[in-house]
């Protein structure tokens, strides 16, 4: 029982840390190209 | 401290997900991939003695222009110098000397623009941050490529997807900064390099730390290795370094990497000048920074799309592609130029910038293809040289292809024209080097598997 317990904390901790560490570059990129976009933008006005 | 960055101590445990991999890798690729947004600093720079306009003895477009080609000249021989290195200390020690090296940089080059003195700015930014440049962008392939044998084009392609996009990051971040940095008596750009200088080695430092390696005869759940197929390009043999470069497969790769990245950098370096004299009075500056900004996503996407679809086509098929569309699409350029179709113009150009970006990314899983997993950092390495290679051949071919146009009478709209051509022709050269990729003789290699020999297909 608390090997299974254990191996969905493991789990849990897992997913949060693959979630923050994708979330740490995706946000800055995700604005990036935002911000690009944006620039873009004046070409097709 | 050395203990703390050998291989030893990062393999990885059994219950370590690789989805942790990439982000690290994009990490240091966001962070080095800032060098393609170098030219915002170009005009400040300009004027940091009159800080509102140019004076006598302010620096030049041409002597700042050479700080970018510093760092790509020292890119290219970085990657092939210390490739070895960083294929046997492991990506932490690697990540983390990347990271020391591009963070100084900055602090070199800041205090060279402090004190005025260009030749600082060429060694900060330009030699010591192009180490951290040619180091950065190889340390990750590797380990990307043993986290995912059987997905390496998407792997890498992330990873180098970052190189594209660290310039979308850095640009408008850079512009914030500049302007919150500025005053009557500064143009703020010795602060914004000190302050991306800490945040690009906190973030590099924190994707080093995040690297580890897969355990002895880990493959992912569920994953088995293809049977090798007699002629097929992927083997399972090793080549070093040392023996890739002594067969004919390395220099058919690195010319096709060179004549790809020369067409394309031969693209971006005029882009924004091109679309507005080929469409004269319809496009104005700030269109023509839309148009470039737009080439920058496209070329972004390309690496991630183009790599991922080699794993399923293979990668001699998709640069095959590559150098079949390539042509027809430089050649259609003067046409759209005639017909005023700003449509056809700026389509032509984001495809063809999805496979400049396509090329980089798929480039180390073709390598890790032709020449095995263990050594494909070491071999990437020295398979750069043909970007640094590219870097002047680019620029060179088109700005002086221009201006002999010009000088020869030849409207400016229409100077193009040639380079086009002569870029659709470099491209059709790449096919052919691409065609003669065959599987590399095993004499080469390290040793032979008896496990590893191919079967019948």
């Amino acid at each position: 029982m608390t090997n299974i317990a254990e191996i969905q904390k493991g789990a849990m901790v897992n997913a949060l840390l693959v979630g923050a560490a994708w979330a740490a570059v995706g946000i800055p990129l995700l604005w990036g190209v935002i911000q690009t976009l944006f620039k873009a933008a004046a070409l097709f006005r | 401290m050395a203990g703390l960055l050998g291989r030893e101590r990062i393999i990885a445990s059994a219950t370590f997900n690789r989805w942790l991999i990439p982000p690290c890798a994009l990490a240091t690729h966001l962070c080095i991939g800032q060098a393609y947004a170098l030219s915002v600093f170009s005009l400040p720079l300009t004027r940091q003695l009159g800080v509102t306009q140019s004076v006598p003895g302010d620096w030049t477009l041409v002597d700042l222009g050479w700080i970018f080609s510093i760092a790509i000249l020292m890119l290219g021989l970085s990657a092939a110098l210390f490739g070895t290195w960083v294929q046997s200390q492991g990506p932490r020690k690697a990540g983390f000397v990347a990271a020391l090296c591009w963070g100084s940089g900055f602090f070199i080059g800041a205090l060279g623009v402090h004190l005025h003195q260009l030749w600082l700015v060429y060694f900060g930014y330009g030699a010591i941050g192009g180490i951290g440049l040619g180091i950065g962008y190889i340390t990750p392939v590797s380990t990307l490529i043993s986290w995912f044998p059987d997905r390496r084009g998407m792997a890498t392609g992330l990873a180098i997807m970052g190189f594209g996009g660290g310039a979308l990051v850095a640009s408008p971040l850079s512009d914030v900064l500049m302007r919150y940095f500025a005053s009557p008596t500064s143009t703020g750009v010795v602060q914004t390099w000190l302050v991306l200088g800490i945040a690009y080695l906190l973030f590099m430092t924190g994707g080093a730390f995040g690297y580890r390696l897969p355990p002895a005869g880990w493959s992912p759940a569920g994953w088995t290795p293809p049977q090798r197929k007699a002629g097929s390009l992927i083997t399972t043999r090793q080549v070093t370094a040392q023996q890739a470069i002594k067969t004919p497969q390395f220099w058919f790769l690195w010319v096709v990497l060179c004549f790809n990245v020369t067409a394309g950098i031969g693209v971006i370096s005029q882009a924004s000048a091109m679309i507005q004299e080929v469409f004269r009075g319809r496009i104005n500056a700030s269109a023509a920074a839309g148009f470039v900004g737009l080439l920058s996503l496209f070329n972004m996407g390309g690496r991630f799309l183009w790599a991922s679809l080699s794993d399923k086509i293979g990668r001699k098929a998709t640069y095959a592609i590559f150098f079949t569309l390539g042509p027809l699409l430089y050649a259609l350029v003067p046409a759209s130029g005639r017909i005023g179709s700003i449509a056809l113009f700026v389509s032509a150009f984001c495809i063809i910038l999805t496979m400049y970006g396509g090329g980089f990314a798929t480039i180390p899983a073709y390598l890790s293809d032709v020449f095995g997993t263990k050594y494909v950092s070491a071999v990437h390495g020295r398979l750069l040289t043909a970007w640094a290679a590219a870097g002047v051949l680019g620029p060179v071919l088109v700005n002086y292809i221009r201006q002999s146009q010009i000088d020869n009478g030849v409207p400016k709209y229409q100077a193009y024209n040639v380079t086009m051509y002569i870029m659709a022709g470099l491209l059709l050269v790449a096919f052919f080097s691409n065609l003669l990729v065959k599987p590399v003789h095993e004499r080469f290699a390290e040793e032979t598997e008896p496990s590893a020999r191919p079967v019948a297909a």
